[in-house]
């Protein structure tokens, strides 16, 4: 879902971009105090594993000719708390906008909202769920849910940021090009909700300490943050 | 670095390097949900002026010289991953040395005077 360059105003990537930075600016402040020596390399290898996933994109089987790929800033959220997922899916975001041509220079900021901010808090909210000593199916379920609903917010924000730009086809009503972002999108979020809900089973599995953290307050605490 | 780190960075590089290198060759090609739908309704022209990277050593991903094969992919895949990687290793790092008190618990604490 990245957005290219030139579909969005001055306007709205300007604002897009400091909304970014600023959520980018308060996970870096408080990051400092999630990173225990366990959970930098996690933070690491967590950012390189969602870059590799996206680049796999799966093709949408009822939608033909249309593909989908994960996101990964829930599923980053749920492991790592939200300041650690924003400063992963920026680094990734970034590599993909400089490097690979991957989403416009100018979109950057807004990419990072639709795949980082939201995504990021959507999944620390969840994380609470995951950081009792038996995450149960209630946990799986929440996941899931929270997961594929992640994507269709995110869907719905980008076809808002477009048509803020102007840049919808004027013979597109806003409330079809939402229906139709968001139908495809929550096709794409079951997926993610799935793999969410598996790779946070596999990674509390072999890294629990790492996941868990030494430092934040756990619990109700890491929900309301 | 402790035994725990290291096994979590070879696990880690291993797993997304296959994704990235080799699994990512055999994605689908077509249009992603948001390409498809600005494909369909016909707005798939940029409408105000563009700015991206140059592709001064990938074109999207594949790497520049190699064509659009599985090693043009697989090379934009692992470097990918290894910038991803050490841009995050580097921040926690110097987060970390900011930070005046080693957080609870921290291996750290334990060498400390």
């Amino acid at each position: 879902m990245h957005i290219a360059s030139g579909f969005l105003s001055p306007p709205v990537w300007g604002t897009m971009a400091a909304v970014s930075g600023a959520a980018l600016a308060g996970s870096l402040v408080v990051a400092r105090r999630h990173l225990d020596e366990r959970r930098v390399p996690l933070m690491g290898v967590m950012g390189a594993f969602i870059f590799a996933a996206q680049m796999v994109n799966f093709p949408i089987l009822l939608v033909p000719g249309t593909s989908g790929h994960l996101g990964g800033g829930f599923l980053l959220a749920i492991l790592l708390g939200a300041p650690l997922s924003m400063v992963a899916m920026t680094s990734v975001l970034v590599v993909q906008a400089l490097v690979f041509q991957d989403g416009g220079l100018e979109a950057l900021g807004a990419n990072i909202f639709v795949m980082g901010v939201v995504p990021c808090l959507l999944g620390a909210s969840v994380r609470g769920l995951w950081l009792r000593p038996q995450p149960g199916r209630l946990a799986d379920i929440l996941t899931f849910a929270c997961g594929a609903l992640g994507l269709v917010v995110s869907a719905t924000g980008v076809i808002l940021m477009l048509w803020l730009s102007g840049a919808l086809p004027s013979a597109v009503s806003l409330a079809k090009a939402v229906l139709v972002m968001d139908s495809v999108h929550l096709l794409i979020g079951m997926v993610e909700g799935v793999v969410s809900v598996l790779v946070v089973r596999f990674v509390l599995a072999t890294r629990r300490e790492a996941v868990l953290g030494t430092v934040e307050p756990l619990g109700a605490g890491e929900v309301a943050a | 670095m402790t035994a725990y780190n290291r096994r979590t960075l070879i696990v880690g590089v291993a797993v997304a390097a296959v994704i990235a290198g080799v699994v990512s060759y055999f994605a689908s090609s077509a249009p992603d949900g948001l390409e498809k739908f600005q494909e369909d309704q016909g707005a798939a022209a940029p409408a105000y002026p563009t700015v991206e990277a140059p592709p001064i050593a990938f074109q999207e991903y594949n790497f520049n010289g190699l064509g659009e094969g599985f090693w043009a992919n697989a090379v934009a895949g692992v470097v990918g991953i290894g910038l991803v990687l050490g841009i995050l290793l580097g921040v926690g790092r110097l987060l970390r040395r900011r930070c005046p008190v080693a957080p609870v618990g921290d291996d750290r604490a334990a060498t400390r005077p």
